[in-house]
C-alpha cells in the first residue's frame, strides 16, 4: 500500500513537471502494484502493458489515456453505451456476449493485467462471475484480474480507475480530462440543486422482464447510491432476492406495491423494456406511470465522467418536470 | 388391449371397457372439476385478491384498482390459455399417438416445438421482430413447417409414412432446427433472453392480446380434432385393416397431421413448448375410456386443461411470492409419471 501511493505520487510530480514524456518514464519503471476492489494489493516486476479489459472498464482506461489491447463485452459493441461512441482501432473484441470470451485469441495477446469492475455481492471481478463458461475462467488466468469496487458510488469508482491509469502510467493532468470533471462537478451540483427543489420526491428504480419487475436495490448500484448522496429519495425495496441481492424480484401481479413519484428505468436495453412493461397490465397501475413519469436510469454502465456528466444532466432535464407530490 | 395394472399403479385393475352411460357421467364430472380448477386458478396467484374483490372485478371492473386488474387482464387470460392450450396439445397428443400408432409420440417427435422456437428466433434475429403479438404468427408457421416438412420426409418410399420413418424424420428435422436455432442464438444475448420463454413454456405473462389471436386457430383445431375420433379408431386396427374397410388412410394421415399442426402452433404460440402434458394426458384417458378414439379425445378435451391448471396453480403456491413457470413443473410431475407409464403399461398395444 505505501508503496503504490509513493509510485502513484511519484508520477503524479513526473507527470505534472515534464508533460507527455513522463508517461513512457512511469511505464517502463520498476516494480507495479496496485490495490483492487477485493481489497488485495496485486504487485508485479514491472508495469503492466498488455491489458486486457471488460468493455466498461476499457472505457474508464481509455478516457485516463490507457489503451488495452482488447476488450470482452457483455454485449455487441454498438449496442453498448459506454463503447459505442469509442474509437476502438486496433483494439481486439474477445466477446460480445456474457458469459463468453474467446480464450485463445486472449491467451496469444500475451496478457499481463486484466482490468474488470469488482462485484461485491458476488465477490467476482466483471465477466468472471459464477456461471460463466468455461472460456471465460479460462481468460481470468492469464494475468491478475483488478479493477475497483462497484456499489457504493461511481464517483470512487473512477477515482479507483484513474489510480489505476497512473499506476500503469497514464498522464491524467490532460486538459480534456480537466475539462470533463469540471463539466461532472457542475451537472452534480445542478442535480443535487435540482432534487433539492421537489421537496418529497420519491423514486423507485425498475428493471421490467417478461416475467418479473426487478427493483433494483439502490445501496448495489453505484450511480443509485450517488443519487441517494446527492439528495434523492430512492425507495429501498424491502424483499431483495437472497440469492442476488441486486433486486427484489415482483411478480408482475404486485408490480404496484412501490407507489413512487417517478420511475426510473434501466436504460440499457430501454425501447425493449418500456415494450414489455406496456405489454403487463399492471404497469399502468404504478402512479408514475400513469403519469408519464418515466425517466431513464444509467444502469450500472456509467464508467466515465463525460457520460456520467451528460446522464446527470438529462435527469436533472427530467426531474425539473416530475411532479414530487404524486404518491 | 389388456390393461394390466399393478396395485401400486394410479388406477386400479378395470374392465375393458366402460358403459357410455359411465363415461357420459365421468364427462360431466370433468367438466365439474375443470370448473373447481378454474376457480382457484383465478383466486390463487403471487397476490392476495379477496373474493368481495374478485366479484366486484366481474360485475363492476375499475381499471385503475389494481386487484381488480390482476383478475381481469392477469389471471382470466391465464386461465383462459390454460383451457384452450391445454385442450389443444391433450388433443394434439392423442392424435399423434394414434395416428403414428407409436405410444410414445408427442408434439415434440414431429418436430413442431422445435419449428415454432426456430421460427421466432429467426423473426428476433433476422426481421428483427419485438412485439409478441408477432411472434405468436411465426410460432405457428413454424410449427406447419416442420410438420409437412418431417411428414414429407416420412412420406418418401414405398410404403409412406409409417410410425418408423416418422419417429426418425422428426428426430433428424428436431436436431437440425435445433442447433440453426442455437447457433442464431449463440451470436446474441438479448435474444437468448427473450427464447427463455420460448424453451420452457409457461401460462404466466400471457394475457388478452395473445389470447384473442390464437383463439381461433384452437378453436378450429379443436374443432377438427375432435372430429378425428372414428378414423383413429380405423388406423388403429392397422394400415390394411383399414384400408380394407375402405378407409383413404393416407388423406386421412394428412388431414390429421393438417389438425395437429394447428393445435401444436396455436398451442405453442400461447403458452410456449409445453411438452409432457400432450404425452401422458391422452394415455391417461385411454386408461379411463379405453380403445375408442371417440371417448379418448373427449376426455382428453378436458383433463388437459385440468392437469395443465394444476400444475400452473402449484407452481404459483411452491415458490411464493415468485413464480415456477408451468413447463418447469410439468415436466418435474410429468417425467416420474410417464416413466410409471412405461413401466407398468403394455405399450406396443396402440
Amino acid at each position: 500500500m505505501k508503496r503504490l501511493l509513493l509510485l502513484s505520487a511519484a508520477s503524479a510530480l513526473l507527470v505534472a513537471g515534464c508533460g507527455s514524456s513522463a508517461e513512457t518514464d512511469a511505464g517502463d519503471g520498476g516494480s507495479w502494484s496496485y490495490t483492487s476492489g477485493d481489497g488485495k494489493t496485486y504487485t508485479a516486476d514491472s508495469t503492466p502493458q498488455r491489458i486486457i479489459a471488460q468493455g466498461e472498464a476499457a472505457a474508464a482506461l481509455i478516457s485516463f489515456g490507457i489503451r488495452p489491447v482488447a476488450i470482452y463485452s457483455n454485449d455487441p459493441v454498438e449496442e453498448n453505451k459506454s463503447l459505442k461512441d469509442l474509437d476502438l482501432s486496433g483494439i481486439k473484441i474477445l466477446s460480445e456476449t456474457y458469459g463468453q470470451i474467446d480464450a485463445e485469441t486472449a491467451a496469444g495477446l500475451e496478457p499481463d493485467l486484466i482490468v474488470a469492475s469488482y462485484w461485491p455481492l458476488e465477490k467476482a471481478y466483471g465477466g468472471f462471475e459464477a456461471g460463466v463458461e468455461d472460456s471465460a475462467k479460462k481468460v481470468a488466468r492469464l494475468a491478475d484480474v483488478v479493477g475497483p469496487a462497484e456499489g457504493d458510488s461511481v464517483e470512487e469508482k473512477l477515482a479507483g480507475y484513474e489510480e489505476l491509469a497512473v499506476s500503469l502510467g497514464a498522464d491524467v493532468d490532460s486538459t480534456d480530462i480537466a475539462a470533463d470533471k469540471a463539466t461532472f462537478e457542475a451537472a452534480v451540483e445542478r442535480f443535487r440543486t435540482t432534487v433539492a427543489g421537489k421537496e418529497g420526491l420519491t423514486s423507485l428504480a425498475v428493471s421490467p422482464a417478461e416475467d418479473l419487475l426487478y427493483v433494483a436495490v439502490p445501496g448495489e448500484a453505484s450511480e443509485l447510491s450517488d443519487f441517494e448522496r446527492w439528495g434523492l429519495d430512492i425507495i429501498d425495496p424491502d424483499a431483495p432476492d437472497p440469492d442476488f441481492a441486486y433486486w427484489e424480484n415482483l411478480s408482475w401481479e404486485n408490480a404496484d406495491k412501490y407507489q413512487p413519484d417517478v420511475i426510473l428505468m434501466d436504460d440499457r436495453d430501454a425501447a425493449n423494456s418500456l415494450q414489455v412493461a406496456q405489454g403487463q397490465p399492471t404497469w399502468k397501475n404504478i402512479k408514475a406511470v400513469e403519469a408519464g413519469a418515466v425517466v431513464p436510469w444509467p444502469a450500472y454502465w456509467i464508467h466515465t465522467y463525460a457520460d456520467y456528466a451528460e446522464q446527470l444532466d438529462q435527469l436533472s432535464d427530467r426531474f425539473e418536470t416530475i411532479d414530487p407530490d404524486l404518491t | 388391449m389388456s390393461v394390466t395394472v399393478r396395485a401400486a399403479a394410479p388406477v386400479e385393475q378395470r374392465p375393458r371397457r366402460r358403459s357410455r352411460a359411465t363415461l357420459a357421467a365421468g364427462f360431466v364430472v370433468l367438466i365439474g372439476v375443470l370448473a373447481v380448477v378454474c376457480f382457484f386458478s383465478i383466486t390463487m396467484g403471487a397476490r392476495g385478491v379477496g373474493l368481495p374483490t374478485i366479484w366486484k372485478a366481474f360485475t363492476d371492473y375499475e381499471p385503475t384498482n389494481a386487484a381488480e386488474t390482476v383478475i381481469r387482464e392477469l389471471r382470466v387470460p391465464r386461465t383462459l390459455i390454460g383451457i384452450f392450450a391445454g385442450a389443444a396439445l391433450g388433443l394434439s397428443g392423442a392424435i399423434l399417438q394414434g395416428v403414428t400408432r407409436n405410444p410414445l409420440a408427442d408434439p415434440g417427435i414431429m418436430g413442431i416445438n422445435t419449428g415454432a422456437a426456430t421460427a421466432i428466433v429467426f423473426a428476433i434475429m433476422v426481421l428483427g421482430t419485438q412485439s409478441t403479438s408477432t411472434y405468436v404468427w411465426f410460432a405457428f408457421a413454424g410449427a406447419g413447417v416442420a410438420t409437412v416438412t418431417v411428414y414429407g420426409i416420412a412420406s418418401f418410399g414405398r410404403e409412406g409414412a409409417t410410425p418408423v420413418k416418422l419417429a426418425l424424420a422428426g428426430a433428424a428435422v428436431t436436431a437440425i432446427l435445433s442447433s440453426v436455432t442455437s447457433a442464431i442464438v449463440m451470436t446474441n444475448v438479448s435474444a437468448l433472453n427473450e427464447l427463455r420463454f420460448w424453451q420452457v413454456g409457461s401460462l404466466a405473462g400471457r394475457y388478452f392480446p395473445v389470447f384473442w389471436q390464437t383463439l381461433p386457430f384452437l378453436v378450429i383445431g379443436i374443432v377438427l380434432a375432435l372430429g378425428t375420433g372414428r378414423a383413429l379408431n380405423g388406423l388403429a386396427l392397422g394400415e390394411d385393416l383399414a384400408l380394407a374397410l375402405g378407409q383413404r388412410v393416407r388423406l386421412t394421415r394428412v388431414m390429421m397431421f393438417v389438425t395437429v399442426a394447428i393445435l401444436c402452433g396455436a398451442a405453442t404460440s400461447a403458452c410456449g413448448p409445453i411438452v409432457f402434458v400432450g404425452l401422458i394426458v391422452p394415455h391417461l384417458a385411454r386408461m379411463i375410456c379405453g380403445p375408442d378414439y371417440r371417448w379418448i379425445l373427449s376426455y382428453s378435451l378436458l383433463l388437459t386443461p385440468i392437469v395443465l391448471l394444476v400444475a400452473d396453480i402449484i407452481g404459483r403456491v411452491v415458490v411464493s411470492p415468485g413464480e415456477l413457470q408451468v413447463g418447469v413443473v410439468l415436466g418435474v410431475v410429468g417425467a416420474p409419471a410417464f416413466i410409471a407409464l412405461v413401466r407398468y403399461r403394455n405399450l406396443a398395444e396402440l
